[in-house]
């Protein structure tokens, strides 16, 4: 990982990244509800919290899903990208307190049987302001107060929330390095592909919600212009990444492939080829070629967009680092990726199709 | 690479930020967070559906307790009402979403002193009950409040809502949103209200009630919070008009 053992898990600019994330939330909270007493003489401003805490979570749903593709567009995004953790954990808040106002805090007490002390801030969730003070439990009143699950717009749209509320759940719960380590990096990164899955949910919740009580236009186009938003940018990130792959593959029966000349690849940087299927990246330092894949493995960070930094390929995302000539991250660190013999030939790069074992050493092509 | 215009920047996120990074975040976040505070602004302004309904704090009445076709109190209007009708009438809830407790409901058929929470929006008022205690009738007025008169038979569009939360402090206390929440009152024995609009947007609302003026509660609770038509009887009494119709005829539409 990194050479110098800097404190990769926790730095000066993720403090400054979560101070600037916080008080955004917290402006976009307190106006929402300042701004809403504003809106009528002498409202009664209950249950408004609602409102301001779901609509929070799905607009910073929505600045998630943009930095990913952003920062395959224009690396600048990319300091937005490093501390997606922190976005995400800090919509689930959102999101469950939308859900169940502060209560969360309230646990340590009721753990011990003692009475909770009432947060200024406190405020009753959808849960509770809707569903709790009948003659149901509220959780059952949830799933049996509105049946119409076999209709479309009748359709009880407070359900497609509690799906979506247990995913950001899962992925929340799940988003540190640890749980990357221990449930292995494929099934982390389809959990959390889930989030695509939630948003889709998400839009249904306030589509076929609160959309139906209030059917002023403006709120029907600002959702359907932040669907198109996420699903253009996903389109045309996805379009541009197949372009690039289209031109980059080498199909070859040979032991080696020819895959470019050395004045394409700029000092300290990587070209993207796509050898057997696999993309590999062909990195140019110090004199020297090396070929490793592009496949970071802390969360499939593309390092091929990534540059050689104190001698190790760092990856762009978190900064993961690699030695080009042996995949191995240097010690003590253990992450391996896989690595490719390489020849020059006057200015022409050849790689090897089949790739070594993860951290199997392959002496650098030489340029002359 | 020798002599390049531009420097090869490369941000880390562990690393001193490049200048070129640093300027572009300089530019973008706080544009960020200025686009986020005005929708904060902006939301409300459409997003603008309240309620007019307010808790007026706790009240003393005294009056006569009817039960149908739900409970409710009956009240001497004071003074000379001229034409008005003699009587307001109060519809009556327990705490949160349910129905008066058994020891209001106890006093039924009688006159009382009843304390509890008024709550309306403009021409409907509930009581959220607290406590209720025996009084002798008053000397002036009738001693029993009139029989409903019929005024007709019509046919109504409009929406079933509790008359609890919707002039409470829901918002806007109608509609799908608040769909599961009106169902959870009037299964909880708050009377149901059905809520009609005339053609120049005046709001009447009509208790519900099968064809002897009997409470419907549990019998409509799949059609609350949507549009529904219904055919009924009218009743009038005093200054509130009571539906009449079976619930298996009721219509969405
Ligand atoms: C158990 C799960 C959930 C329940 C029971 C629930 C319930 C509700 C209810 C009742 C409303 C209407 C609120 C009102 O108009 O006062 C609403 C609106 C909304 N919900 Fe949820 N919700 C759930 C999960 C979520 C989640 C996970 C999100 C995440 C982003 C979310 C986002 C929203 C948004 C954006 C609105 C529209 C807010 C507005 O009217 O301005 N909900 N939800
Ligand atoms: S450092 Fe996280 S994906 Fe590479």
């Amino acid at each position: 990982m990194s050479v110098g053992y800097k404190a990769v898990q926790w730095n000066r600019q993720k403090r400054i990244y979560d101070v600037i994330l916080w008080l955004s939330v917290f402006l976009y909270l307190w106006g929402f509800m300042t701004f809403t007493e504003k809106a009528g003489d002498n409202l009664d401003t209950h249950g408004v919290a609602i409102r301001a805490y779901g609509s929070a979570a799905f607009i910073l749903l929505h600045i998630i899903l943009s930095i990913g593709p952003l920062s395959r567009l224009n690396p600048k995004f990319l300091p937005l990208l490093f501390n997606r953790r922190h976005m995400g954990v800090t919509m689930f808040f959102l999101a469950l307190a939308h859900v169940d106002g502060w209560k969360i805090l309230k646990l340590p007490w009721e753990l011990f049987g003692a009475k909770a002390p009432k947060f200024p801030w406190d405020f009753n969730g959808a849960l509770t302001w809707y569903h709790d003070f009948g003659d149901l439990d509220p959780l059952v009143s949830l799933f049996v107060g509105n049946t119409h699950y076999g209709d479309f717009i009748l359709f009880p749209f407070e359900f497609l929330g509690v799906i979506a509320l247990f995913i950001l759940f899962l992925m929340a719960a799940t988003s540190h390095d640890f749980w990357l380590a221990n449930l292995t990096a494929p099934i982390w990164k389809a959990l959390h592909m889930g989030v695509y899955l939630a948003y889709g949910l998400l839009v249904g919740h306030v589509v076929l919600g609160a959309l139906q009580t209030n059917k002023h236009p403006s709120l029907t186009i600002a959702v359907l212009v932040g669907m198109v938003w996420i699903v253009g940018l996903h389109l045309i990130t996805g379009y541009r990444e197949f372009q690039k792959d289209k031109k980059a593959l080498f199909l070859t029966t040979n032991d080696f492939v020819e895959v470019g000349t050395i004045d394409e690849i700029p000092e300290s940087r990587a070209k993207v080829v796509i050898v057997s299927g696999e993309r590999v990246a062909i990195f140019k330092y110090e004199g020297k070629i090396s070929a490793v894949s592009n496949v970071c493995q802390h969360q499939n960070g593309p390092l091929g967009e990534g540059k050689i930094v104190e001698g190790c390929i760092t990856c762009p995302w978190h900064g993961y680092q690699y030695l080009p000539e042996s995949g191995a991250s240097p010690p003590p660190f253990e992450e391996r990726i896989p690595t490719f013999a390489v020849k020059v030939e006057g200015d022409r790069i050849f790689v090897s199709t089949t790739p070594n074992p993860p951290g199997t050493r392959v002496e650098p092509a030489l340029i002359t | 690479m020798k002599n390049q215009s531009k420097p090869d920047e490369f941000y880390i996120s562990y690393a001193p930020v490049p200048k070129g990074y640093r300027r572009f975040l300089f530019r973008f976040v706080p544009l960020l967070v200025i686009g986020v505070v005005l929708f904060a602004g902006l939301l409300p302004m459409v997003h603008n559906q309240f309620n007019t309904g307010k808790l007026q704090g706790t009240q003393e009445l005294e009056g006569f307790l009817a039960a149908e076709p739900v409970p409710h109190l009956v009240v001497p209007r004071p003074g000379n009402i001229g034409d008005n009708s003699p009587f307001s009438r109060y519809l009556l809830t327990g705490g949160g979403k349910t129905a008066p407790s058994a020891d209001i409901l106890e006093h039924l058929g009688r006159w009382v002193k009843l304390t509890g929470t008024m709550v309306s929006r403009n021409q409907l008022s509930v009581i959220a009950t607290r406590s209720a205690e025996p009084i002798d009738p008053p000397a002036s007025a009738a001693a029993r409040p009139q029989e409903g008169k019929p005024i007709g038979t019509y046919t109504l569009t409009g929406e079933i809502l509790d008359s609890k939360c919707y002039p409470g402090v829901m918002k806007p206390g109608q509609g799908k949103t608040h769909r599961a929440c009106a169902i959870r009152c009037i299964s909880g024995g708050v009377p149901a209200v059905f809520r009609v609009q005339n053609s120049r947007k005046d709001v009447l609302y009509f208790l519900l009630a099968d064809q002897q003026g009997k409470a419907i509660n549990e019998r409509i609770l799949d059609l609350v919070a949507d549009p529904v038509e219904i055919t009924g009887d009218v009743i009038q009494y005093d200054d509130m008009f009571v539906v009449q119709a079976d619930p298996d005829s009721y219509k969405r539409v």
